[in-house]
Order: C-alpha cells, then structure tokens, then sequence
C-alpha cells in the first residue's frame, strides 16, 4: 500500500530544473519567464512539498508532502492537535511554511500568494463572519475583494445562497442566526467567485442531520470540477464523499490513498460470521479444516433449537468466505454467512495509535 | 483600488453598526460643544483657537476608542483569517480600515461646524484661522487614528489596544514640553519636533506650515507602515 503518497515526480523536476536555469542564458530563461502553471500541465490543485511548520522549538507539522487533483474530494482525517487546522492555513496562506513549498494552482504561497488567493475559497473552522453586518452586506464584500464585478454580484451572492439555502436570511444580521446558518454562510463566502481550489476546516461541525445532509451534496457537487480538500474528524463523512483520505497525526502523514484501498491494505485478518443448523463440535471442526480458518467461536441461536452463531477468524487470502459457504452448505443447512471488513474507523484508530517512526517505516 | 474600497465600506458598515462610534461623535460632539460655549460666552472670546486646542486634547483621548477595534476586533471575531487568506495585500487592509476610521473623524468634525452658526452672528472671526485650524485638528487626528490603528494590531483585546494608545499620544502631545529642561540644542530640537501640539499649535494660529504638514503625514505614514509590516510579520 502507498504509505506517503509522492507528488507526481514530473512537476517537482520542472520546477528544480527551472530554478536552476536562472543563471543560464538562451532558451531555459525563457521557461523561467513562464508561469509554473502553463509549463506543467496538469498542475496539481494543491501541492505540498516537504512542508514544516515549526512555532518556536516546537514542529507542528513534519515534512508533509501530497497533493490534490482537480475534480478531487480528499478527505483530511486526523485526532485533536495532529496538525490538521495548520496544514489549511499554510494552504490558505494564513501562515507561511517554516520550509518546504505550498502550491495553490501552480503559484507558490511564499511568491505568489495574491495569485493563489484569488484561486481559492477558504472555510476556516470558525465560521469568519461578522456579527453585526447582515448576509447580504457580508457576502458582498468578500464577492467584491474576490474580485467578482459589481454587476455581478448580486446574481453570485443569490448562487451560493441557493446552494448553501440561505435565501430565508439574506437580510439577517448574523449575529441573530443559529449555529448551523453561521457555518453555511462561512461556507458561503467560500464558494463565492468559482473559486478552483476550495478548503473546508470541518464544514459539516455543528450542523443538524438535514444540514449535514445538504452541505455535503453543495461539497460533492463542487467536487465534481474543482479540487476540494476538506478536514474532518466524522469518519463516515470521509468515506460518503471523498475520493481519496490523508490520515494524519502529531503533525505527520500517516497514509494517503482510496478509503477501499486503505481498507484492503489494513485487513491482516478478518472475520466471517454464518448462521447454520449443524451440532457445534462437528461445525467448528470442519471450519477448522478449511485453508485461511485461523480460529472459530460457536454460540447456538437463541430460542431455536440446533442453530448455531459461528464466529471465524480469517486470514486474507481471496476466497476463503467461498470456501467456508461450501464446506458448510454441503452437509448441514447454512442460514447466512457474511464477511466483515474493517470500517474507517478501526483503520484510523490503527494509524494514530502507531509510533511515528513505526507508521512511516514503508509497508 | 477596487479591494480598498471594499474594506472600507465594511469598515465604514462595522462602525454604524456597533455603538462605539456613535458613543464617541456623541461625546466629541457635547465636549466640544462644552468648550465652545464657555470660550464664547463666559471669557468673550469670538474665535476658535481656544476651542481648537481643547478639541485637540479631546480627539486624543478619543480616537483610541475609534481605531481600537480596527484589528483587535478581526483578531476576537476570528475574521482575521478572512481578511489574510483573500486575495488583499496587506496595504490594502490598512489603508481601508484608516480610510474608515478617517471618516469617522470627518464626521466628527463636520458636528463641530454647529459651532460656527454663533461665532459668525455674534462675533467676526477669521475665515482663513479658522480653516486653518480644521486642516491641523484633521491632520492631527489622521496621526492619532494611525498609531491607534498599530496598536491595535498587536494586541486581541480592544481595551488594552486603547489603553496603549492614549497614553503613547499624549506624551507626544506633552512632549514638547521637555524643551524647556534641556540646555542640548539638539534635544530641544528633536522635543520640539516630534510634538504633535506644537505643530497643531501653527494650524490654530492660522499657519499652515508645510513641515507641520509633513510631520503628521510623516507620523500617520510610518504607523500605517508598521502595521502593513507587522501583519506581514504575523504570517
């Protein structure tokens, strides 16, 4: 399985090789000249090249390195404290990275934050609204710092309230809307101006069950074009919606990959509950028998007369739940039989509870 | 220029909707109405100069409570992280909000106008001093509003941005006085200089000298300069 997932090689080569020509003459300095983002095509949404965030002597976040295609939803997992809110705001450019490169769209956050910015809708983990202006005045003005035309504004502002179902409280003062309307006029204020790049610090906190519903189908719909990078500590969230999952702790990457994939990766062993009509010994001994069976537990159903639960621990070889439905089903009646797999749950628990240096050692 | 703009319609939105603007015009207005009406009707005097230099002491203490919020109150609603990751420079940040704590200021002067109505029918003043006069007192106020304004972005609470920025503006405003106990030229040169009521003393006189014009200038740029930095600084 991918451990630490590496950027695409290609784009971090150009960029080396650009830098280098600086002192050239002739044709590479007209590369140089270029914009990082027309000479490498595609160009990641969001890049992060051994990016350290150090406060003081303490490291917040160590050499972290992924990245994030358009048309993505990658899903940012992690325990209190891993370093999640401080990777988004290095992203968002509210704070520079101690070392290491940050790209939004190709324009490096260090050089060419402007650039970036206008690229990008950020939604902190507190929703950044102010209190005493009303939606319609606040979304207003981030529409016209983004840079939407004055002519325009009015239909922009209507297209996220609409996504976003403000349009009962455009003239409320935000300070008198509940929780849940603060956290989607914070995400409002994101998807103003198209941006191509969207960072959401846990988007859905705080929301009822209908709201969480409804935000996450504005996230997916967004999704769909842009590159979306979104925080959150609700696993289900993650595998609802999102492409791809970085699991991250103490600041470190732990593994980025496909929740299926980081699913298959994690299983050492698994489990196979059935239900049969068979007496106890002769079942576990015939499970037993079967390759891949490493140990089985039997308990009779209650209230039915020679039925039994049985429990198999399984290794993870393919087929092994085939194999146990034959051996079954050909001498005694088997009820059911299914295979469990481990939830997201489990696997983040099993990641943020390894040693760093054990979690980064190559699978 | 467009994002300029932008931030200081905000600002300007912010300011009307909290109760600190209205509170200090309010105050400005009854002090300096206060100052007017003893000047003009019990010492006899038709002019403003008095009043001027009494205005002077009062925007100074003030205007801390008009700029106090500008930054500090982007740090507490957690709406700085806003502001930063827009696509705004820094400059453009600063120069809206002082465009809006400026205009407070304006405001606040426009409300003395009021005062003009009984000095022009009981008395005959000098136009020209009295134009004078509001150039210096806006000026003077300009370089109040931006050392406030610094202030305010070094600390998260409004309280404390004031409460530095009073005193620092009133030993720039006393600080001329300490010419008197220096025998160094020099000394007495730099004292005078960086006094704001000595310069303020040439506008309510009816001077408009161009170096006391440069000085607030000067002052009101190197404060805004500072705070583009140290936001900068903060990344």
């Amino acid at each position: 399985m991918t451990r630490i997932n590496t950027l695409p090689r290609a784009d971090a080569g150009t960029s080396k090789q650009v830098r280098s020509s600086t002192a050239l003459e002739g044709p590479l300095l007209g590369a140089f000249l270029l914009p990082t983002n027309l000479m490498n095509s595609p160009t990641p949404a969001i890049a992060l090249e051994s990016v350290s965030k150090r406060f003081g002597s303490k490291t917040i976040v160590h050499d972290m390195t992924f990245s994030v295609e358009k048309g993505e939803i990658v899903g940012f997992l992690g325990p209190n404290g891993a370093g999640k809110t401080t990777t988004m705001r290095m992203i968002a450019g509210f704070t520079t990275a101690s070392s290491g490169r940050v790209t939004v769209a190709g324009f490096d956050m260090a050089t060419r934050n402007e650039e970036a910015a206008r690229r990008l809708g950020y939604m902190p983990e507190h929703p950044p609204v102010y209190d005493t202006l009303d939606v319609t005045q606040y979304l207003t003005f981030v529409a016209r710092v983004k840079g939407v035309a004055r002519n325009e504004v009015r239909a922009e502002i209507d297209r996220v309230a609409t996504a976003c179902r403000l349009e009962s409280v455009l003239r409320r003062e935000i300070y008198k809307l509940s929780k849940g309307y603060r956290q989607r006029v914070g995400l409002a204020q994101a998807l103003l101006g198209k941006p191509e790049v969207l960072l959401l610090d846990e988007p859905t906190a705080g929301l009822d069950p209908g709201q969480i519903q409804e935000t996450r189908e504005v996230i997916r719909s967004f999704g769909e074009q842009h590159a979306v990078l979104l925080s959150t500590h609700i696993l289900p969230e993650v595998t609802l919606i999102c492409q791809r999952v970085a699991i991250i702790n103490q600041g470190r990457l732990l593994a980025i990959d496909t929740p299926a994939s980081l699913q298959r990766a994690s299983e050492q062993t698994s489990r196979v509950l059935l239900t049969a009509s068979a007496p106890g010994d002769a079942l576990q001994t015939e499970l037993l028998s079967i390759p891949g069976v490493i140990a089985v537990t039997t308990r009779p159903v209650p209230g039915i007369e020679g039925m039994l639960n049985a429990e198999c621990q399984t290794d993870t070889r393919e087929g092994v739940e085939a194999a146990i439905a034959r051996a079954v089903a050909g001498r005694w009646n088997l009820h059911r039989l299914e295979r469990q797999q481990p939830t997201l749950e489990n696997i983040f628990l099993r990641y943020v509870s390894q040693a760093p240096a054990e979690a980064r050692a190559p699978a | 220029m467009n994002r300029v703009i932008a931030v200081y319609q905000k600002e300007l939105l912010v300011y009307f909707r909290s109760p600190i603007a209205y509170f200090v015009v309010a105050v400005f207005l009854v002090g300096t109405g206060y100052f007017f009406t003893y000047n003009m009707f019990l010492s006899g005097s038709a002019s403003m100069d008095e009043t001027f230099r009494n205005m002077g002491i009062l925007i100074l203490t003030l205007l801390p409570l008009v700029s106090m919020r500008l930054f500090s109150g982007e740090y507490s609603g957690r709406t700085m992280e806003l502001l930063m990751t827009l696509p705004l420079k820094t400059w453009e940040i600063v120069l809206g909000k002082f465009l809006g704590a400026v205009t407070i200021l304006l405001l606040m002067t426009a409300g003395t106008f009021i005062d003009l109505v009984p000095l022009y029918l009981f008395g005959n003043p000098q136009t020209t001093t009295i134009i004078a006069g509001y150039i210096g007192f806006i000026l003077l106020g300009m370089a109040c509003l931006a050392v406030g304004q610094f202030f305010s972005a070094l600390t998260q609470n409004q309280i404390v941005a004031a409460l530095i920025a009073v005193p620092v503006l009133l030993s720039f405003w006393f600080i001329g006085h300490l010419q008197n106990f220096q025998v160094s030229h020099t000394l007495r040169g730099l004292f005078a200089y960086l006094s704001f009521a000595l310069h303020y003393a040439n506008f309510v006189q009816g001077l408009i000298r161009s170096e006391a014009v440069m000085f607030y200038l000067i002052v009101s740029a190197i404060a805004l300069t500072l705070n583009a930095g140290y936001l900068q600084w903060r990344r």
